[in-house]
């Protein structure tokens, strides 16, 4: 958390580091938007309001305004000024800084023949800050692991309620159960690893991979690590057809999707066949502040 | 007697340390040459695998020429500040050294790992080709500066008698 706070001094301006360092609690402040031009906008402990000199506020007048290139100069402080590092992810819209920051980019993309080759002209930045909060998931856990086993899970919620922390605390409980964890963390936000070490807890049966899509990261572990549960963020596209693939494989999964509940995930094209197969035997949906919580269903759709 | 052998060995001296001096001005922009081609090795290697931030390779490169470690922390610098401008001294760098190290600063980690690559080709040759212009420099007319230093110093030792 410590890592986190101190990338995020590191990517925003002077100005509004010493008022996240002086005026807030940075262990609160879940993201900071930055639009060129515009006011900027902070996520104080799940509601919305303006960064100001004193601290945080709701009147828009009195917000502190971004600079006309400050998204340019946030993504290059990010990169360390070396774009090819991140060349890639900016493309899929994000980049992963050390800590488990991600930063959601928007600009304009430079496309040929139907393809991205570079995004250019950054209009936004939306920095994201994760919070380990340990014990979290315990009351999830007791509802998806049977004795020595873990149901197949699906974390399902609109973005920004959780998601994340509750899968690491849930990856992190597990894995302190003795099993044996594979955490597939795409975007560098789960275990937030550095030079090879997670830097967020996530148990100390977990292997982490990191960077690599999800699809070749279930593909190498199925075969070389020989886990018991896989878990992993954000399921998308073809992704399902992978976690499919692993869960006929004698493997546990437990992943998160976007949606608002079970049913906005049956309308999503890419989760029918997964859905149809029956692979998840657990749901849970979780609801954002103020009425944060959590609600598991079984495969039939029945309060488990 | 004494006396007009000691100005002429003071003037042979004077000669033979100027001449020394272009020797090792020579030298040290071999040196610092060498370092540069060092560096940009270091950083192709990098891109071909690792692909880490230029700033961490840069970080990492051990080099003797204390011009190119002051060069090279005035990049870390730039990149740590949040508001910089890149700004490489040019110190004792011949121009055309000089504003290929500045290009070369510049170019770094402006375009993805393909481009950097190439780039990094294009400079690795240009920085090849000053260095052997340099060494043959440096061997060619290096001792002969010392030997004419010798030798002015002595002449005007002589007439100065």
């Amino acid at each position: 958390m410590q890592e986190a706070c101190s990338q995020l001094y590191k990517l925003v301006s002077d100005e509004l580091a010493n008022v996240i360092q002086t005026r807030l609690n940075p262990d609160l402040v879940c993201e900071v938007r930055i639009r060129n031009g515009a006011p900027i906008a902070v996520r104080y402990d799940g509601a919305p309001y303006y960064a100001c000199k004193s601290g945080i506020t709701r009147d828009i007048d009195a917000a502190i305004v971004a600079g006309a290139r400050e998204a340019e100069a946030v993504v290059l402080r990010a990169c360390e000024h070396s774009l090819y590092t991140v060349s890639d992810t900016i493309k899929r819209g994000f980049i992963s800084v050390s800590g488990g920051v991600r930063i959601g980019v928007c600009g304009s993309g430079v496309v040929s023949d139907g393809r991205i080759l570079a995004v250019k002209d950054y209009s936004s930045v939306n920095i994201r800050v994760p919070h380990e909060v340990r014990g979290c998931a315990a009351g999830l856990a007791g509802r998806i692991i049977d004795k020595a086993s873990v149901h197949n899970t699906l974390i399902v919620s609109p973005p920004g309620a959780g998601k994340t922390t509750i899968l690491r605390d849930l990856c992190r409980t597990v894995s302190e159960r003795g099993l044996c964890v594979l955490l597939c963390d795409e975007k560098y936000e789960i275990a937030a690893a550095v030079g090879g070490a997670p830097t967020l807890d996530v148990g100390r049966c977990t292997d982490v991979m990191s960077g690599t899509d999800k699809k070749s990261a279930f593909e190498s572990a199925i075969a070389n690590m020989r886990p018991d549960v896989i878990m992993t963020d954000e399921l998308f596209g073809a992704d399902a057809a992978s976690v499919a693939r692993a869960a006929t494989c004698g493997i546990a999964v437990v992943a998160t999707a976007h949606a608002r509940d079970t049913d906005d995930l049956r309308r999503k094209p890419e989760f029918k066949e997964i859905l149809d197969m029956r692979v998840f035997t657990r749901f849970a949906v979780l609801r954002d502040a103020p009425h944060r919580g959590i609600t598991v269903f079984d495969g039939e759709g029945r309060a488990a | 007697m004494t006396g007009k052998i000691l100005i002429v060995a003071l003037c042979a001296a004077v000669g033979t340390f100027v001449g020394f001096a272009v020797l090792c001005s020579y030298r040290r922009n071999l040196e610092y040459l060498d370092g540069v081609c060092g560096l940009i090795s270091e950083l192709k290697r990098n891109m071909a695998y690792r692909r880490d931030a230029a700033a961490s390779v840069l970080a990492s490169y051990d080099t003797k020429n204390a011009h190119l470690k002051k060069n090279i922390g005035e990049y870390m610098a730039f990149v740590g500040a949040k508001d910089g401008k890149l700004d490489i001294s040019r110190g004792f760098l011949p121009p055309r050294t000089h504003s290929g190290v500045c290009e070369l600063f510049a170019s770094l980690g402006g375009a993805d790992g393909g481009a950097q690559q190439r780039e990094l080709e294009a400079f690795g040759a240009t920085f090849e080709e000053l260095r052997a212009k340099a060494a043959q420099k440096s061997a060619k007319y290096g001792a002969l500066a010392v030997k004419l230093g010798f030798l002015f110093g002595l002449g005007v030792g002589i007439l100065t008698l």
